[in-house]
Formats: structure tokens, C-alpha cells, sequence
């Protein structure tokens, strides 16, 4: 390709990073000023190592307890989506049943509705289980999921039937399918709901602000938004608060980096 | 993580598939169901019971502290006659039709990023998706500090060029479309990667035969990739259009809650339904009303997406 | 795990039932246990939670057999998230209440009357009244507050402004922001804060000669002139540009404002000490006056009440535990924690504890403080003041046509309680 027309993508897409990446920068060099410092005029550039940001959210916020919360959330809601779905996409993939078609168009339409629809219901399901500001009460309803099925089924429908048969021929029986052939091969389709569900439960806030509200109960996006409650337009604490918060799931991207953009890519060309 | 589990799994299949080879159709049948128990029995006591238990609802007035009672169509003529709902949809709408914009802006970037040989594409990747894996809650915090009037670093650079900037989020003229920039900015690299795995899926002969006969990158462009793509951009759009009208979360951290939110001036051009939602069903405890609220954003998003699929037919180009 | 699908969702059923009872197992051994008894208490301001721990502690050593844990919930959640516990049965043992929510809570049952005699002289006898529903005491009285005028005494300097003095009155307070505020600096003589009534407008409404709410709770006062004058006495203020518009002071709360040195003086409460000792910037650099005097001189007095859940399973400890709260040795550690003590005469510790400031004003102008004004259902009209007056603050419609509007939505939603 000419040079100069490459020169001008990489120009484009240098400044598009510059406009995702500055306020990312900004935020940790705020989350080390002073508020005074934040709002002077005109204003500094360079941090200042004012770590008293971070002593106030961790003063405020039982960070340790809440990361740990949305660690088993996430965790939780990863493991049980990834065998619960399996084992039902797996289902409306390949085995012959009456109503297949129907329960399967009844799990699609939960896809469907939005999800504010079940809130003040499954709030009082957990009010009456004496669940409210427990574990179980963020992770249960997530271990199902309509959308997990639907993902899986589809990666299902695209694997070849011949081991399968060759299985079924060896006296195999749809247990040990499922077990041995087919969730080995979908390994590609299990990781990409892994990641999804695992960056959605991380960022989920609208669920966990409602149900715990014990701030040793809460997940951190919940905690985060409590910060903001206490600590009004005290930016440079919210700003540590946020870095704080962001950073894991930054962090286990990084690390995964392949997987999530993969993940994403298949809801896209599979869904 | 499969490991642990093999042991048990190898014991017992063998008996269930004795059965199996006698009496295949029977016990595939029974397993089938068994199967889908699980999802199928979760999904229907946490989801499918109560979204007739909020259709109930709807019809109902709550207590401050629990207890309703059937109220008929009460709500929905309250609803239909209050200034807030007319408001939060309206609000609703727009911020959902500009955030459309964000589409033809990620096909764009996927197609530079999608040139052969191109070095660094995942670092410009990563860039791009950095603000979709970061909290929303953190996302809203850092912009609403952005957009600050006085002090935010949007105004610092505008000032430099000698432009006096508004309190983005506060100022009624432009809250909306500084959201609109935030929920651009927080989507358009998951959308990226949408947009990149399906120009990945286009024939590159299409791009040989265009090339031979002349066609330079940007008529390549709009000759072969946009119309290659637009199934994905369909269904990108169903996507965006109904994550977009429950927006709730960048809202909630920009302005708060309640009777602090409403001494924000341009709240009333930020409260979106679910936001109004969440207000009457967990602020004010007005339960039933807010059942009636959820009832009407289901019915507007039945509604867009049943429009999208006619409009479809118009732009769709299905290979 | 599991050994078959079938039997997977049956150990799925069972698990469920199986926790659901334990639920109930334990909320019924807990009520029987002569043992170990553990009390939840429910706050909200995060500045008081070190004092709320150490008087748990104390408590613990006078009742060995029960432990407190305090929750702290933070101020703009507290209401929704107590609320919604109260519903689903695992609201706090013991919780703060303030004047606002009191009525609602005590008229839904919600919390339990107190029926044992106690002798309520040692506290003001406003805040016994404020807790006070249908002739039973609920709650006693943990502190008071009042409203002062904080000042930066680095801004009034540099402006050679001279400090408030003691009886000092609307113009002199007029003509001190005129002065103090330097566009150039960006610093402005005062925020004319609209997000909390309890330190600005009901403050100049009251100076102003006239009211929020009548006595009998049945009609709104904002329809009235001198009701008008108090709330004109701030938008005035921003339309002279001493205070930072609306839209400022959404982006950055007046708050972080005088804390960054933007603001010269913020009308406080007495409970904003714990805030400004902590911080870097103003511990060093304030000081308080008393409310400048309009027509009147007035401020606005409240406290808060601990109160028990009417669904404790402890009843009697909880009540306990409020008794001690309410007690002079509970008072005593409050006020070095730079709390002012509902309990009489436990109050000049407070004022001692921190002699840098003029604190002695706050316990000064209960002699002519006003109560808070309160309803049944005071958060449907204080929502209703914001949607109107937030017209005002930004100057969309007159104040005697927000104020008027305001009155009539009011006085409807007065009818209905």
C-alpha cells in the first residue's frame, strides 16, 4: 500500500486512541491531586503522589470485602452459566424431544424482555428467601441465562455430527456426548460466554445496588456509586475510587486479551 | 477447570448408556429434558414468573412499606398524563437515535484497522476497547469530571483555543449530547470488534476482482464492505437500540437519585425511563407505578424493534 | 457434584429450600439465645463511624453477652436502602432516624414506641417533641445541630474583609459577599446552595418572618411575601454573581468548593466540625459566626433520634443499647468526636474540643433556634421544593411564581396525608 495513505490511517487511528486512552490518564493523575491542586487555575498536569485519595476510599469502603463479593459473583455466575447453558444448548442442539421447539422459543423470548421487568419481583423473592445482602442473592439469578443457551446452542449446531455417531455407535449415551465430545470442542463458544458473562457481572450495577445494601455485601461498582453518595464532587477521591474499582477486570483483559475480543466477535458473527 | 469432574463422569455414563442403545428414543427424551432443567427452571421462577407478577403489579398501588392493592388501569392513566414518563421517553429516544451514530463510526474504524499489514493494530485495539471493559459506574464518574464547567479537562483543551466551554452536564442545552458522547465513546470498540470479525468473513476475491478492475480502497469501501456488512450491522443496530433505551447506569452516576438529581437543572432532559423506573420503584416506593413504567418500555422496545425489521428490507444486503 | 441432570436439578430445589430454611432456622435460635447477642446498628455519616464503633465497644463491656455492628449506609442511600429492608424484614435492630422520616415511620409501625418511663428533661425539649407521635416517645434524642456561617479567614484577609461579627445582620452579610468575591480568582462570597433546605433557605425563611409549614401541618407557607423574601435573599445572591450559578454548583458541590478555597463563607451545621478538622485545607484556615439576623434572628436546630426496628428479635437489648446511646457517658464520648450531644450539659466538652473555633455559637443559638419543619410526608414536598425551585435558582421563572407554584403542589400534597 502507498506510504502515504498508511501514514494518514495510523494518524486517524493515533488521535481516535489519544481520545480512549486521555481520560484514562487524566483520571489516575487526578486520583493523585489534592483537591486544591484539581482545581486550580490553571491547572497542573503533573500528579503529585497524593495517596491520601486511596486511604479515603478504602476508609470509606470495605474494599477487600467488596472485591471478594464481585469475584464470587462473577465466578459464581461464570460457573454455573457455563454448565447450566451447555447442558441446555446442548439439548436444543442435538437431542429429539417433544416441544423442543417450543421450550426453546420460550427460553428465547426471556432474550427478549428487558430485564428492569423482573426486578421488583425477583427483589421480593429474595426478601422472602431472607436473602437480601447475601451472596446468593447477586449470583442465583444469574446462574441462568437465556442468552448463554441461545450462544451455545449455535456453536453447538456448527460442530461436525461424526464423532458424535462414532460415539453413539461405541454405546455412548448423551451424558457422556455431552461430557466428553461436545464440550471439548466448544471450548471456543464456553470461553467467549465465560468472558461476556464475566465482564457483565463485573460492571453489573443496577441488580447488586438494589439487593445488598450492607456495604460489606455490596459489589464494587455498587461501592463505587455509594463513594460518590458520601463523597459528593470530591473528584479526586472519586477518581481513586474508580481506578481502584476498574482495575481488575483492566488487568484480567490485558491478560486475556485474545479471549474477550474473540468472545465478542462470536456473539456478533454467530448470533 | 474440566479435570475434577472427568473421574465422576466416567463411572456413570456407561449404565445410562446401556439403556441408551436399548431405548434410545426414550431415554434421549427423558435426558433432553433433564438437560434443560435446570436453565428451564431457573429462568422460569427468576424470569418468566415475574414478568407476569410486574404485569399484575401494574394494576396495583404499593404501601410505603409493602402491601398493594388493585387499583384497575389507574396507573397507565396516570402515566399516560404525566409530564415525567413524556419526558424520560422523549429523552429516551433521542439519546438512542444519536447513539446510532456510533455505528457507522465503528465500521469506519474497523475498515482502516482491517487494511492488510497494518502494524500496530492491537495496540489501537486495545485503546479502543479499554473504556468497554471499564465499569460503567467508573466510566460515568470519570466523564462527569471531565465535563466539569469549571475545572474538567474538556473545557481545559477547548480553552485553548479560546473557546469558553459549558457545564456539559449540567447546562439543559447540552447534557443530552454530552451522554450521548460518553455512551459512543464506552461502546464504539466492542462494536470494532463486531465490525472486524464480519469484514474477516468477506471473500478477499471480491476485493481481487474490484482491484483489477480499478476500484481503490474507498470505493471498495461502499462497492464491497458496507454491503457485505450489513447484516452485522443489523445486527449490531437491534443490539444497540435495545441496550440504549435501558440506559440507567450512566445516568444514575452523572446526576444521582432522587431529590439531589432533581436540583440538577438539566435533569429532566437526562432521566431516562429505567432511571425513572429505578426512582419510583426503589426511591419513592411507588411500586406499582413503576410496574406500569417497565410495562411502557417494553411496549417502546417491541415497538423500534419490530420498525427496525421492516426498515431492514430497505438497507439489509444478504448475500 | 452432581450425579445426573435429574438429580442435579433436584439437589438445585433442595439447596434452594435447604438455605431458605436455614434462614429461618437461625432468625429462630438467634431470638431464644440467652447467649450471645449480636445488635445491627444503621448510620449513615461515614465522619461519625469511628464514634459510633467506639460507643458499641463501651456498650459491649457494660453488656458482655451482646455485640453491636455498625452499618453504615451512605446519606443519599440510607432512606431507600432502610426502606427497603423494613420491607423485607432485615431492617437494623437499632437505627438513626431524623426528623423528616420520623412521622412516616412511626405511623407505619416501623419502629417501636419506647414504654418504659425515662426521664426526658435532660434533653431539649424540641427533640423530645420532634420524636413524639400520637403522644408515645420513639426515639431519644442522640444529637443536636444547629447552623452557623463558616468562614475562610484567609479569603476575608485577603479581601481585608473584617470577620462576622456576633450581631451582625443581612446587609452587613450583603455587603461582606460583595466584597469577598474576586471573579478573577474565581472565588465567590457564597454558594447559594439548593440541595439542602436545612442549611440555607428554611435558615432565611424563618429570618425573614416567615414559615414553611403551618403549625398544624396542613398548609404550605411558601405562597407567603416573607416566605418569598427568605428564598429571594440567595437567588439575588447568584443573579449578582456572589454565588456560583446552579449549573456550577451541580458540576462541584459547594462543599468541595469552600474546601478548595473558592468560597468564602458556607452556611453549616455544627456537625460539619468532624468534615473541616479532618481536611488538609480548612482545618487551619475557618471559623464559624452565628446567622446573620434578617426581619428575625433564626436558625434551624434538629437532632438525631435512635430508634428501634418494631421487628427486632431483641428487643430488649436493642432498647438497651438506645438507652445507653442516650445516656451522659454515651454523650460525653460523642462530643470529643466533635459530635454536639443531645444530653444537657454534656455539651461543653463539645464546644471544648476543639477551642480554635468559636463553637460556643452553635450552643448559642438554640435560644432562638426554629424546629425543623416536618410532616407525615415530608419527602413528597421536599421533592416538590426542588422540581419548583430549581426554576428559580436558575432564573427560568421568577421566584414568586416558582415559590406560589410550589405552594399550591404542596398544600395538595398536605391534603392527602
Amino acid at each position: 500500500m502507498p506510504e502515504r495513505r498508511a501514514f494518514g490511517v495510523h494518524a486517524i487511528l493515533i488521535a481516535a486512541s489519544l481520545v480512549m486512552v486521555t481520560p484514562f490518564v487524566w483520571q489516575v493523575i487526578t486520583s493523585l491531586k489534592t483537591l486544591t491542586s484539581a482545581t486550580a487555575a490553571p491547572p497542573t498536569i503533573l500528579p503529585e503522589g497524593r495517596w491520601d485519595n486511596y486511604a479515603k476510599v478504602f476508609d470509606l469502603l470495605p474494599f477487600g470485602d467488596q472485591f471478594l463479593n464481585t469475584a464470587l459473583m462473577a465466578g459464581g455466575r461464570v460457573a454455573g452459566q457455563l454448565l447450566f447453558c451447555s447442558m441446555a444448548a446442548y439439548a436444543f442442539a442435538r437431542l429429539r424431544f417433544p416441544g423442543r421447539n417450543v421450550l426453546f422459543g420460550v427460553f428465547l423470548s426471556v432474550m427478549m424482555v428487558p430485564p428492569q421487568l423482573f426486578v421488583i419481583p425477583q427483589y421480593q423473592i429474595m426478601s422472602s428467601l431472607g436473602w437480601l445482602n447475601s451472596l446468593q442473592a447477586i449470583i442465583v439469578p444469574g446462574l441462568f441465562s437465556a442468552f448463554g443457551v441461545f450462544l451455545l446452542r449455535q456453536f453447538f449446531l456448527g460442530l461436525p455430527r461424526e464423532l458424535e455417531e462414532a460415539a453413539r455407535l461405541d454405546g455412548a449415551g448423551p451424558v457422556r456426548i455431552y461430557w466428553s465430545i461436545m464440550l471439548p470442542l466448544a471450548r471456543p463458544g464456553l470461553v467467549a460466554l465465560a468472558v461476556l458473562t464475566l465482564l457483565w457481572a463485573w460492571n453489573d450495577l443496577f441488580w447488586p445496588l438494589i439487593v445488598n445494601t450492607d456495604p460489606d455485601k455490596m459489589t464494587l461498582s455498587a461501592g463505587l456509586a455509594a463513594l460518590q453518595g458520601q463523597y459528593q464532587t470530591d473528584y479526586p477521591v472519586l477518581m481513586a475510587g474508580s481506578v481502584l474499582a476498574s482495575l481488575p477486570v483492566i488487568a484480567v483483559f490485558v491478560f486475556l486479551q485474545r479471549q474477550f475480543i474473540q468472545g465478542i466477535a462470536h456473539t456478533g458473527t454467530k448470533g | 477447570m474440566t479435570t475434577p469432574l472427568t473421574g465422576t463422569a466416567e463411572s456413570r455414563p456407561a449404565a445410562a448408556a446401556h439403556q441408551a442403545r436399548r431405548r434410545r428414543p426414550r431415554s434421549e427424551i427423558l435426558w433432553g429434558y433433564a438437560f434443560i432443567a435446570p436453565t428451564g427452571l431457573g429462568l422460569v421462577i427468576f424470569y418468566l414468573w415475574p414478568v407476569l407478577q410486574t404485569a399484575y403489579f401494574s394494576f396495583t398501588e404499593w404501601g410505603a412499606f409493602g402491601g398493594h392493592t388493585w387499583t384497575g388501569l389507574e396507573n397507565y392513566t396516570r402515566l399516560l398524563s404525566d409530564p415525567e414518563v413524556g419526558q424520560a421517553v422523549l429523552n429516551t429516544v433521542l439519546y438512542t437515535a444519536l447513539g446510532l451514530l456510533g455505528i457507522p463510526l465503528a465500521i469506519v474504524f474497523a475498515a482502516l484497522m482491517n487494511r492488510p499489514r497494518l502494524r500496530g493494530v492491537g495496540l489501537y485495539r486495545t485503546a479502543f476497547f479499554l473504556p468497554v471493559v471499564t465499569m460503567p459506574v467508573a466510566v460515568a464518574m470519570l466523564w462527569r469530571w471531565l465535563y466539569n464547567g469549571d475545572y474538567g479537562l474538556v473545557n481545559q483543551v477547548l480553552a485553548v483555543v479560546g473557546i469558553d466551554g459549558p457545564n456539559w452536564i449540567a447546562d439543559p442545552a447540552t447534557a443530552m449530547y454530552a451522554l450521548v458522547v460518553v455512551g459512543i465513546w464506552s461502546s464504539v470498540g466492542y462494536n470494532l470488534i463486531i465490525f472486524l470479525a464480519g469484514m474477516q468473513g468477506i471473500p478477499k476475491e471480491l476485493y481481487e476482482a474490484a482491484s483489477m478492475d480499478g476500484a481503490g480502497p474507498v470505493r471498495q469501501f461502499f462497492r464491497i464492505t458496507l454491503p457485505m456488512l450489513s447484516p452485522t450491522a443489523f445486527f449490531v443496530s437491534i443490539v444497540s437500540v435495545i441496550g440504549s433505551l435501558q440506559l440507567f447506569d450512566l445516568v444514575f452516576v452523572m446526576t444521582g437519585s432522587g431529590q439531589a438529581a432533581r436540583a440538577n437543572p438539566a435533569y429532566s432532559r437526562l432521566q431516562t425511563v429505567v432511571q425513572l423506573f429505578y426512582e419510583r420503584a426503589f426511591v419513592t416506593d411507588d411500586r406499582g407505578y413503576a410496574a406500569a413504567i417497565v410495562i411502557a418500555l417494553l411496549v417502546l422496545i417491541a415497538a423500534l424493534t419490530f420498525v427496525q425489521f421492516r426498515l431492514q428490507r430497505r438497507w439489509v444486503h444478504y448475500a | 457434584m452432581w450425579k445426573s441432570a435429574r438429580r442435579g436439578a433436584a439437589l438445585l430445589c433442595a439447596a434452594l429450600l435447604a438455605s431458605a430454611c436455614a434462614g429461618g432456622e437461625q432468625a429462630s435460635t438467634g431470638a431464644q439465645s440467652q447467649g450471645k447477642v449480636t445488635l445491627s446498628y444503621g448510620v449513615w455519616d461515614a465522619t461519625q463511624q469511628e464514634a459510633m464503633q467506639e460507643l458499641a465497644a463501651e456498650f459491649t463491656k457494660t453488656h458482655p453477652n451482646v455485640t453491636v455492628d455498625v452499618q453504615l449506609t451512605p446519606w443519599l442511600d440510607y432512606w431507600t436502602k432502610l426502606k427497603a429492608a423494613v420491607t423485607g424484614g432485615a431492617a437494623p435492630d437499632v437505627f438513626w432516624m431524623n426528623g423528616p422520616n420520623f412521622q412516616l415511620y412511626a405511623s407505619n409501625g416501623v419502629i417501636a414506641p419506647i414504654e418504659e418511663q425515662l426521664d426526658t428533661s435532660v434533653y431539649p425539649k424540641q427533640l423530645v417533641d420532634l420524636y413524639t407521635y400520637d403522644g408515645k416517645l420513639y426515639g431519644l434524642p442522640k444529637d443536636m445541630d444547629t447552623v452557623a456561617v463558616w468562614y475562610n479567614k484567609k479569603l476575608f484577609d485577603d479581601a481585608k474583609v473584617k470577620y462576622p461579627a456576633d450581631d451582625w445582620t443581612w446587609a452587613d452579610f450583603q455587603e461582606a459577599t460583595a466584597k469577598l468575591t474576586d471573579a478573577k480568582k474565581g472565588v465567590y462570597g457564597i454558594g447559594a446552595t439548593l440541595t439542602s433546605f436545612q442549611e440555607y433557605q428554611y435558615n432565611t425563611i424563618y429570618q425573614a418572618g416567615g414559615y414553611v409549614i403551618s403549625p398544624d401541618g396542613k398548609k404550605s407557607g411558601y405562597d407567603d411575601p416573607k416566605t418569598i423574601t427568605g428564598l429571594k435573599f440567595w437567588t439575588d445572591l447568584i443573579a449578582a454573581k456572589q454565588s456560583p450559578d446552579l449549573k456550577t454548583m451541580t458540576d462541584t458541590a459547594t462543599l468541595q468548593l469552600f474546601e478548595a478555597g473558592k468560597l468564602a463563607m458556607y452556611w453549616g451545621g455544627s456537625w460539619d466540625v468532624a468534615e473541616f478538622s479532618k481536611n488538609d485545607y480548612t482545618k487551619d484556615k475557618v471559623d464559624v459566626a452565628p446567622l446573620p439576623k434578617g426581619e428575625k434572628q433564626a436558625t434551624i436546630i434538629h437532632g438525631l433520634a435512635n430508634v428501634v426496628s418494631a421487628k427486632t428479635e431483641h428487643p430488649a437489648e436493642a432498647l438497651e443499647f438506645v438507652k445507653f446511646l442516650g445516656s451522659k457517658p454515651a454523650a460525653d464520648i460523642l462530643g470529643k468526636k466533635g459530635i454536639m450531644p443531645a444530653y444537657n450539659g454534656t455539651q461543653s466538652a463539645w464546644v471544648a474540643a476543639h477551642p480554635e473555633w468559636k463553637l460556643q455559637t452553635f450552643l448559642d443559638a438554640v435560644s432562638y433556634a426554629v424546629p425543623y419543619p416536618i410532616s407525615k410526608n415530608t419527602a413528597a414536598w421536599q421533592e416538590a421544593e426542588l422540581t419548583h425551585l430549581t426554576k428559580a435558582w436558575t432564573g427560568e421563572l421568577p421566584v414568586e411564581q416558582a415559590a406560589t407554584n410550589l405552594a399550591a403542589q404542596m398544600n395538595e400534597l398536605l391534603a392527602k396525608e
